[in-house]
């Protein structure tokens, strides 16, 4: 097996019909994600059909509404991402930048709504190892905000990218706008496991 | 008289090293799944007396199937070793090339080498307290599954590298795979607090869905450095694709492609 078995070929060119925002890596990303929290929710619904009176009596001490604004909270960060990639798309870098600010922005008030949740849960007495509803509760919320700090990562790259004419590059404003989009996908299906479903 | 084709290829001891990969993950599948059934792991809860019992049903296969650990377990290196030989390939860092080997190295001892140790003594004598064989079986174990969190850097740090290089060495989408290996390697953390359940050391979210992922995974990168050395050309600029193969392998190959 050598480098002369194969020839070497040219890097092929992608026709504007088969682009997608962002690449199709990152898209692999968001697919392989889908599926391991696509695991997560069917291990926790098999066990929530197990013990229905422990899970509705966990979910009774959540407060539904602090749950729907951290929703519209994480929602319009995700509308501020899409703008700032339009905007990055027609060239107004400035007004990209600021919505990418502002999406930091929502995502830190969501991180800070998510702390003051689990104090008050804490202090309640509603830990980690009291129950079974708990241990999920805590458990993917709390792996949901790992991916928000990651977040914050991708988005200081995304900042650091639109800030240099030099640096700029599209298709690395769409994959951080994809991510971003991601973590708020996850959230919303989390929410509406935790909260909604009843 | 001619020499063999394989003394004068420049990429043998790269071929020799993803060879010895393979025989090293064929050896831990066969020794921690099959010989000393190690692998799906004993459950968290048991008592002193079924961990007795535990350690009777699998006498020999520990003693056997660890023994050929403690002879070929060095192979591991070579993984270790052509991952970092995949990041000196690329256009960055050396920092990051160096920080994944002294991770790896060093994870390897909890990681790997504990839960050989500990099993290999608690089958060496049979006969001892039943409360210090549950020692050595949570010992085992916790080191095992527990400690799947030193490897988290590890695989950020290669990410990282990946996203970065211009020689594109490795495709994107597993630099993004290595973000989804080392979330998943988070989960198992709270195996150090729950002995039933989903959470406990051989529970459905901290084992099962981990492994599946870490099987992916790894043959997703024994793959790609099969490809890798196959573009090898020993420069220091971007790697040359591989001309795909036709018919129903096409797609495959494009993906896996940079």
């Amino acid at each position: 097996m050598t480098t002369t078995e194969r020839a070497v070929s040219p890097v092929p060119e992608q026709s504007p019909s088969e682009h997608v925002p962002g690449g199709r890596d990152i898209w692999f990303f968001v697919l392989f994600e889908s599926l391991a929290f696509t695991a997560y929710f069917c291990v926790y619904l098999f066990n929530r059909t197990q013990h229905e009176q422990v899970f509705l009596l966990g979910q009774s001490h959540l407060l539904l509404w602090l749950g729907v604004l951290e929703t519209i909270v994480l929602l319009t960060s995700s509308w501020a991402v899409a703008s700032c990639v339009q905007d990055a798309r027609a060239g107004r870098y400035d007004a990209s930048k600021r919505e990418a600010l502002l999406t930091a922005g929502f995502g830190a008030l969501f991180l800070v709504l998510k702390v003051i949740e689990w104090v008050r849960l804490i202090h309640a007495g509603h830990t980690f190892t009291s129950s079974e509803f708990f241990q999920y509760f805590f458990f993917l919320t709390v792996i949901h905000c790992i991916h928000l700090l990651i977040g914050f990562v991708v988005l200081g790259v995304l900042w650091y990218q639109l800030s240099d004419q030099k640096r700029r590059s599209q298709p690395t404003v769409e994959i951080c706008a994809t991510y971003w989009h991601s973590v708020d996908f996850f959230w919303v299906l989390i929410f509406a496991l935790l909260y909604v479903v009843r | 008289m001619r020499r063999p084709a394989l003394l004068d290829d420049p990429k043998r001891e790269l071929w020799l090293a993803w060879y010895a990969t393979i025989a090293f993950y064929t050896l831990y599948t066969v020794v921690f799944f099959i010989i000393t059934r190690t692998q799906p792991p004993g459950k968290a809860w048991y008592t002193p007396t079924q961990v007795v019992g535990w350690f009777a049903s699998r006498h020999e296969g520990l003693l056997i199937g660890f023994g050929l650990i403690f002879i070929l377990g060095g192979l591991s290196a070579t993984s270790i070793a052509l991952i970092t030989y995949s990041i000196r390939r690329m256009s960055v860092s050396r920092v990051f090339a160096y920080s994944y080997l002294i991770i790896y190295a060093v994870s390897a001892v909890p990681g790997f080498l504990f839960i050989c140790v500990a099993m290999t003594v608690g089958a060496f004598r049979p006969g001892r307290d039943p409360e210090i064989l549950r020692w050595i079986y949570d010992l085992g174990f916790l080191s095992f599954s527990g400690t799947m969190g030193v490897f988290l850097i590890g695989s950020l740090i290669w990410m990282v590298a990946i996203l970065l290089d211009k020689n594109r060495v490795f495709p994107a989408w597993f630099g993004y795979l290595n973000l989804c290996n080392a979330l998943t390697e988070v989960v198992v953390a709270p195996s150090w607090i729950f002995h039933t359940g989903v959470f406990a050391w051989n529970g459905v979210i901290a084992w099962w869905i981990n492994v599946v992922v870490f099987g992916l995974y790894t043959g997703a990168f024994i793959f790609l450095l099969r490809n890798m050395i196959l573009r090898e050309d020993f420069g220091t600029g971007p790697l040359p694709d591989l001309l795909p193969p036709e018919g129903r392998g096409r797609m495959l190959a494009e993906f896996m492609s940079p």
